[in-house]
């Protein structure tokens, strides 16, 4: 019993960890520039096949982070490259393609889920295919951790300790920094902005930059553990983001993560406690539904979200 | 009533002068050769079965991608998830006509229509609302009878149009909280749901699991007679569409596109009006998804609910110019030509990536698709040619 009450938190906290990295971007970005970006799951996605990609062909003597010192430089270099051209591909994604059509809501939301159906169909049409993937090597810690007799995988805890550390910096960066206030100024308020001289587009290029550049790291922290499991794995993070971000509401960083926990601990609830309660409850299979149904009941009943503001039409 | 009364003696009296003055007009004129190059071309296809099964898809995905321009591009409502009513009213027709379950699509049809009419018709008078329904539905269940004596199959492909209708309807009323892209998720959310319910193995018993349904009766043994029964069945559904949207109802609902407040404002029962719009383009999708049902001959999750359907139909309604009906079926001809030759080509493998490119550009730099530019282009031509 208590096994599975752990089993349950920590579940909850590491799905919770990873959709917050994911959400905060996605939710910013609406908040900034009220552009849905149906891109942002392809981010998550096209980093995890970035370093599978460089670790398969470009530096294929890296062996793992725990396998030896001489690997922490090309394994760090990689890392760094990763995260380098995700954010030139969310920059690029702006400049190109999202800023001509800012005006029309139907052209952004078209243009940005063109761009991650090319994505998808860029690794499909590449030898990966849709095959699952594994990129173990990038593990920053190996094995296993026992607690109260049920363990932990030692990367997950670490995940967890990085997310919660860059949420708090994140927090801190939008409070404290020029670039932070800014992006607040905006998204309360964008011709009051751009009338006391904050170039609003220019605050937009950066917020998506941050955005791509924070699903990367979610990306190269939670993807190791796991495994990739094909191009189409960026609409699950896609619609977690946008489940998350319903519920904390739009725009919302504190939103945002008490939402990315939230949908954490129901999918981890639907997995390990309603098996317990009802025998032979396949969990597994309703992981995917669950928060979905979250979604709807949410726009029913309350569309701006817990800690959303209310819009005004 | 003599309005309608009225116009219909017109047509009837008039009946071959307004269609000889509509073929001379140059919209007229060039649909007409059109479709008379459609009709001759699969017999230029020197009896290639795979080329003709080619268009018949197309033919399919023009009706498919009609009633999605419909929804988004005339009454302003995107979605994201138009393979749900794909998905629906091919699982629908698939499993009526394989285990000749007609007793079940009467039911499932009585259900159906009752909640249709209890939408459609005013509800301020209760015994209008009841007679009209006893009548109506005993109407449509005597017309279904006949349908079903005659032919089972289009007993099937209708049982499938009016579920799609019914979950248009399940779909449509709480989608109506959501306004632009909120609706475009939330449609998205819709069909996640219904694949990963369909896809369940817990639930196999009732959705099939991944298996599906498969040795589903086929349209017809013969490619070209499927194809010319398609054709059929897609003018006449593209006449209806194209006289919806440009009826008093269509421009109603042009009106709530550009303006919902605006709408809302000059008296406009704009809920009204958005669920009828839901309901009309889910039946046209109803109908191709069992058309697709029936082509295949088979129904799985993937195949008839899968995600890459509702993107499909985007991809190829904004190639043809959103909100021009006959756009959709300009872009769902392109689109699975262009396939077709990528196939041939042996470029399997390039085909989804060539169309995503496409369309980046085609929405980046043409918002309004192909089909008016060229119509242009082509009026001009012909305008040069007449020496006008």
């Amino acid at each position: 019993m208590i096994s599975d009450l752990m089993a349950f938190l920590f579940n909850g906290t590491l799905q919770g960890a990873v959709l917050a990295l994911v959400a905060i971007g996605y939710s910013l970005v609406y908040g900034v520039g009220h552009v849905m970006n149906l891109a942002h799951g392809a981010y998550f996605m096209v980093s995890g096949y970035l370093l599978l990609t460089m670790a398969t062909y470009i530096i294929p003597g890296f062996t793992g982070f725990t396998e030896g010192v001489e690997n922490l430089g090309p394994g760090i270099l990689m890392i760094v490259i990763t995260l380098v051209i995700i954010t030139i591909i969310g920059a690029l994604s702006y400049l190109l393609l999202i800023k001509p059509l800012q005006d029309s809501s139907v052209g952004v939301v078209l243009i940005t889920f063109a761009l991650a159906f090319f994505f998808e169909q860029l690794i499909m049409s590449t030898e990966f295919g849709s095959e699952t993937w594994s990129i173990s090597e990038f593990k920053v810690f190996d094995g296993n951790t026992k607690f109260l007799g049920t363990s932990f995988i030692n990367q997950y805890i670490f995940l967890i300790i990085i997310s919660i550390i860059i949420v708090l910096l994140f927090a801190l960066f939008i409070n404290k920094s020029k670039l932070g206030k800014s992006i607040r100024a905006v998204s309360q308020d964008r011709e009051a902005a751009t009338l006391m001289g904050i170039n609003a587009n220019r605050v937009l290029l950066y917020t998506v930059m941050i955005s791509a550049f924070l699903s990367g790291i979610a990306a190269i922290l939670f993807l190791p553990g796991g495994t990739i499991e094909g191009p189409h794995m960026g609409w699950t993070y896609l619609t977690g983001a946008f489940a998350v971000v319903i519920i904390g509401g739009m725009g919302s960083l504190f939103g945002s993560v008490v939402g990315a926990f939230i949908i954490g601990f129901v999918g981890s609830f639907t997995t390990v406690i309603m098996p317990l309660i009802f025998v032979g409850f396949p969990g597994a299979s309703w992981k995917g539904v669950v928060p979905l149904i979250i979604i709807i009941i949410m726009l029913l009943i309350k569309p701006q979200g817990l800690f959303g503001k209310k819009e005004v039409e | 009533m003599s309005k309608l009364k009225k116009v219909l003696n017109e047509k009837i009296t008039g009946f071959p002068s307004y269609i000889k003055s509509w073929v001379t007009t140059f919209n007229g004129g060039l649909t007409i050769f059109i479709l008379l190059i459609l009709a001759i071309l699969p017999f230029l296809s020197m009896g290639r079965r795979t080329f003709i099964r080619s268009l018949s898809l197309a033919l399919i995905f023009c009706i498919f991608a009609a009633s999605w321009d419909f929804l988004t591009g005339i009454a302003g409502q995107i979605s994201f998830g138009h393979a749900i009513f794909f998905g629906i009213s091919g699982y629908l027709c698939a499993f009526v006509i394989k285990n000749q379950a007609w007793y079940v699509s009467f039911i499932f049809l009585f259900i159906a229509s009752f909640f249709c009419l209890l939408v459609i018709l005013p509800k301020k008078r209760l015994y209008l609302f009841l007679i009209i329904l006893l009548v109506g539905d005993l109407l449509f269940l005597g017309f279904m009878f006949v349908v079903l004596l005659l032919d089972p199959m289009w007993f099937a492909i209708i049982t499938g149009a009016v579920g799609a209708v019914f979950f248009g309807l399940l779909i449509g009323i709480p989608s109506l909280r959501f306004k632009g892209p909120y609706l475009a998720l939330g449609t998205l959310t819709f069909n996640t749901i219904l694949i990963k319910i369909f896809l369940m193995g817990s639930l196999a018993f009732l959705f099939f699991g991944s298996e599906g349904i498969s040795a589903v009766p086929k349209l017809a043994t013969d490619a070209t007679v499927e194809f010319f029964i398609l054709l059929i069945s897609m003018v006449i559904i593209f006449i209806i569409i194209l006289h919806i949207s440009k009826s008093k109802f269509g421009t109603v609902l042009k009106s709530i596109r550009d303006d919902e407040v605006g709408a809302d404002a000059s008296g406009i029962n704009t809920t009204k009006y958005k669920i009828h719009a839901f309901m009309i383009s889910s039946l046209f999708a109803g109908f191709a998804g069992s058309f697709y049902a029936l082509y295949i001959g088979a129904v799985n999750p993937t195949g008839n609910f899968g995600m890459i359907n509702s993107f499909f139909v985007i991809i190829m309604a904004s190639l043809g110019g959103v909100a021009t009906i006959s756009g959709a079926a300009v872009g769902a001809f392109f689109f699975i030509l262009l396939e077709f030759f990528l196939i041939e080509a042996g470029l399997l493998n390039w085909v989804y990536l060539v169309f995503s490119i496409i369309l980046i550009i085609i929405v980046r730099f043409a918002e309004n698709g192909i089909l008016r530019p060229a119509l242009e282009r082509i009026k001009d031509l012909w305008d040069v040619l007449l020496g006008k």
